[in-house]
């Protein structure tokens, strides 16, 4: 490899730490951001889908814009090198392979992004049925995600 | 001389089919998730009602139906190995599939009551244990399907087999209930099906899964979760 190219890799790879921190942190943050969204999908889960008499209109759009502001947050900064191991608020479940599946990581979180940016344009309109089934679309990619790069417990 | 004789009694034909249609349509939409995932807890507690029947019918049932007329017992095996076991229902290899396929579906069912996706879903009894377990519970989930495929795999080869090799069509006879046999086991066919018995048993199906859905189960065994159930309508 030539040694300007090394040098830019090695760069990249230090600024991405020091923008998300050692691996301890990276890891606790990332775990966070996903226990913070499920408080949000739980919300319109409850509200759009199981219990749809419950319906609040407020805070459905506020979960769903929290949902959106999450995913656009740059999640993927927080997946460092050497994050497959470390415990943040208990041990990651992240697999290894994470590193080598980097083409089909990054068309899932865009995929991620772009649902997620689209419940939040449906939740808007307080159409419980158009969020029951937006909000499923962002749930597949979750599980695309999980059934990738997870590890089963 | 063949005969034709009656051998699967109507509702082991219904459990069968309505299990092909639960299993196929409980896995397609456990991979493809999303809105679905709502559609694999019904499914599955379709399969959860269907293996509460065929429990019940393994002992109160017609002849063949029942799980003494076929268990895989040492002299029945060694005979069948032999090549002199002759008989109208299931053969003792075949008995250890049906025990093997049931087993899988109680694991499968049973972990799946207390499983989470950590997506959207959460097993009708999810509230009964704490998050970490259910979390594991949901890792053996996934990994007892692979058992299931591989069962049904063996399943489905050994009907071809059947077909292709020793000319014997075995679909058919879980369709009609009858099936060509050698005259000397004319007398095999089976009795009707009794209303009372098919009743009882289809209503104590219909109770444990209306007891899981509702939450019945859950008060019974864990007074305290029904406050978890009752919060999630407050969210």
């Amino acid at each position: 490899m030539n040694k300007k190219l090394a040098a830019i890799l090695t760069l990249g790879a230090l600024s991405s730490v020091a923008l998300a921190g050692p691996i301890e942190e990276q890891i606790r943050f990332r775990q966070s951001a996903y226990s913070y969204l499920s408080w949000n999908t739980a919300k319109i889960k409850a509200q759009a889908a199981d219990h749809p008499e419950t319906f609040n209109k407020d805070q459905v759009i506020a979960a769903a814009n929290a949902i959106a502001a999450v995913a656009n947050s740059g999640l993927l900064d927080l997946y460092g090198p050497g994050t497959e191991v470390g415990t943040g608020w208990k041990p990651t479940r992240l697999k290894p392979e994470f590193f080598e599946k980097q083409d089909e990581v990054k068309e899932i979180d865009a995929t991620f992004i772009k649902e997620a940016n689209e419940l939040q344009k449906v939740a808007a309109t307080g159409d419980v049925a158009a969020i029951k089934s937006q909000f499923g679309k962002v749930g597949a990619t979750c599980k695309s995600c999980h059934d990738l790069i997870r590890v089963r417990e | 001389m063949k005969v034709t004789v009656h051998i699967w009694d109507w509702p082991l034909r219904v459990f069968h089919w309505l299990l092909v249609v639960a299993v196929v349509g409980a896995y397609a939409t456990g991979k493809l998730g999303g809105e679905l995932t709502d559609w694999h807890g019904r499914l599955g507690s379709l399969v959860l009602g269907l293996l509460v029947f065929r429990l019940i019918w393994g002992f109160i049932g017609t002849t063949h139906a029942r799980f003494s007329s076929f268990f895989p017992t040492f002299s029945r095996v060694r005979a069948y190995l032999k090549g002199e076991w002759q008989g109208p229902g299931h053969n003792p290899i075949g008995a250890f599939a049906v025990f093997a396929l049931l087993a899988a579906l109680i694991v499968l069912v049973a972990t799946g009551l207390f499983a989470n996706d950590d997506i959207a879903f959460e097993g009708p009894l999810f509230n009964l244990i704490d998050k970490d377990l259910s979390d594991k519970l949901s890792g053996w989930h996934a990994l007892v399907i692979n058992l299931l495929l591989g069962l049904v795999a063996l399943h489905v080869a050994a009907i071809v087999f059947y077909q292709r090799v020793k000319k014997t069509n075995l679909v058919l006879p879980m369709l009609t209930g009858k099936k060509q046999l050698p005259r000397d086991l004319q007398s095999a066919a089976i009795s009707r099906v009794g209303v009372l018995r098919i009743a009882l048993t289809v209503l104590i199906a219909i109770s444990v899964v209306w007891g899981v859905w509702r939450g019945d189960f859950a008060n019974y065994l864990s007074p305290q979760a029904s406050y978890q159930v009752d919060n999630t309508h407050k969210t």
